[in-house]
């Protein structure tokens, strides 16, 4: 492997491997918005967000020695915070199974969409989210919230990009029929 | 195109793309009404607050890093960990038995081989075989060995071991298979030696092995079991004298009356021997758990630490 251009993410995980606690705080600062977004999304708070943050970065912490420079350090630090979470939001109660069509359920009357939509940061297409299976929330918190690249989305989700692509449109069109199904105008 | 716009909402389109994206929307209202719909999603997508922060946050792991103890070598799964562990805790453990033990056991078996083979050297054929010989000798120096395993109160590392954080159960396990298994390989050794120089007759290698194999589990189940209720001194004096029972039974007392020959068959290789062997071995280790808060002393007994 070429030796890393000093201050690029390879350099700065390189570091962490090192026991450079300062470069941990760089690169953390660098993906901060990307990554807490990505994984405030997935778990739908902000406390258990942060604690996936701590688990993802004590990861990076100890197994940064690991990485082999085969994939970007953010698709590397992706994955590993997509782990993170897993193992976190595991057992927890799931969302709707997937490919569920979110359209064909019956409205259940205001009380508990009312709250979900509270829960959800108080909008109803932040509710209709919320209710996304889990592999459609995945792709929309990558793309629509982290920003990767659709390239970098298919490597951390090791698919195809044309499946992220076509996951991106199913989990719109979800969304889309849960909120008409509640008569809310997108 | 239509499939750009996601990324392009979410700013993550870059270069010709970008422009390329840019100026086909300029002259396409669907694609423009589609990009209103992918930034709508992306904006309820996105939740609100900041990340939390850096220094903070990297602190926080640090401390953690700290607390739940060092990580294996990176690249480590939980179980090149856990047989790592395992294999410190054999060396530790190997470390800790008196030398005496392991030359004491191989001493007498070796002493057993030396009596076949002068007997062979110097007796017609019809000699007692190397089967009865080892049969004798084996079981008693497993037990013996197996009666020394739980830690008796005048160990010194006593006090070490009772301030380990591992199990007493977990240790004595470890230390049972050492021992046992280092009898159980001089045993077969011995076996070995005395089938292939032909001084054991015309018994094979696994008739060899049968005579000594279930009355050694046995005896030494029964002695492990003693030792973690009673401690070590009796374990070997129960072994010792239940072991001469089954001597005299097989020698000294009449072949042929009942008592001697359930006391004979009750000393052989079976399943129902190993079976209850096992039984006895887990019932003591499950016991060992039970026993005493400092990795199962016996009870009532001395302590590592003295309450002042």
């Amino acid at each position: 492997m070429a030796r890393p251009e000093s201050g690029s993410d390879e350099a700065l995980l390189r570091a962490v491997a090192a026991g450079d606690a300062g470069a941990l705080t760089r690169l953390y600062e660098r993906h901060a918005g990307a990554l807490f977004g990505y994984l405030y999304r997935l778990a739908g708070d902000r406390m258990i967000a942060e604690e996936i943050l701590q688990d993802t970065l004590l990861a990076v912490w100890r197994s940064a020695a690991a990485f082999e420079g085969r994939s970007k350090v953010t698709t590397w630090l992706f994955g590993v915070a997509r782990r993170q979470a897993h193992n976190r939001l595991r057992g927890r109660s799931g969302p709707e199974p997937v490919g569920a069509p979110l359209a064909d359920r019956p409205d259940r009357g205001a009380g508990p969409d009312e709250l979900a939509i509270a829960a959800a940061g108080g909008t109803p297409v932040a509710a209709a989210i919320e209710r996304l299976s889990d592999h459609h929330r995945d792709v929309i918190a990558l793309v629509l919230v982290a920003g990767l690249p659709l390239a970098d989305v298919a490597e951390v989700l090791t698919i195809p990009v044309g499946t992220v692509k076509s996951r991106l449109h199913h989990a719109r069109a979800a969304v889309a029929a849960a909120l008409t199904a509640q008569e809310v105008p997108e | 195109m239509n499939e750009m716009l996601p990324a392009y909402a979410a700013g993550s389109l870059r270069g010709a793309d970008r422009d390329r994206v840019r100026a086909h929307l300029e002259g396409c209202a669907r694609c423009r009404a589609d990009l209103a719909a992918w930034r709508a999603l992306a904006d309820a997508a996105t939740p609100g607050g900041t990340a939390p922060d850096a220094a903070a946050t990297v602190r926080a792991v640090l401390t953690r890093s700290a607390v739940e103890g060092p990580a294996g070598p990176p690249g480590d799964g939980a179980w090149t960990r856990r047989l790592r562990y395992a294999a410190a805790l054999v060396v530790a453990e190997v470390r800790l038995i008196r030398l005496a033990v392991p030359v004491a056991s191989a001493l007498m078996m070796a002493l057993g081989v030396a009596v076949v083979v002068v007997q062979a050297a110097a007796v017609a054929p019809p000699a007692a075989g190397a089967d009865v010989v080892l049969a004798l000798v084996a079981p008693i120096v497993a037990a013996a060995g197996v009666a020394g395993t739980y830690r008796s109160a005048r160990d010194p590392v006593a006090e070490l071991l009772a301030a380990t954080p591992t199990a007493g159960p977990l240790l004595l396990l470890v230390r049972l298979a050492l021992v046992f298994g280092y009898d159980l390989v001089l045993a077969v050794a011995a076996s070995v030696a005395l089938s292939a120089t032909a001084a054991g007759g015309a018994a094979g290698l696994d008739a060899l092995i049968a005579a000594w194999l279930g009355p050694m589990a046995l005896l030494s189940s029964v002695s492990l079991l003693v030792a973690v209720r009673f401690g070590p001194d009796v374990a070997l004096g129960a072994a010792i004298g239940l072991w001469a029972v089954r001597v005299l039974a097989g020698g000294v007392f009449a072949d042929d009356n009942w008592p001697a020959r359930l006391i004979v068959d009750a000393w052989s290789t079976n399943a129902a021997v190993l079976a209850v062997s096992a039984a006895f071995g887990i019932a003591a280790v499950v016991m060992a758990g039970r026993l005493g808060p400092h990795g199962g002393e016996p009870q009532g007994g001395w302590r590592a630490t003295h309450p002042t």
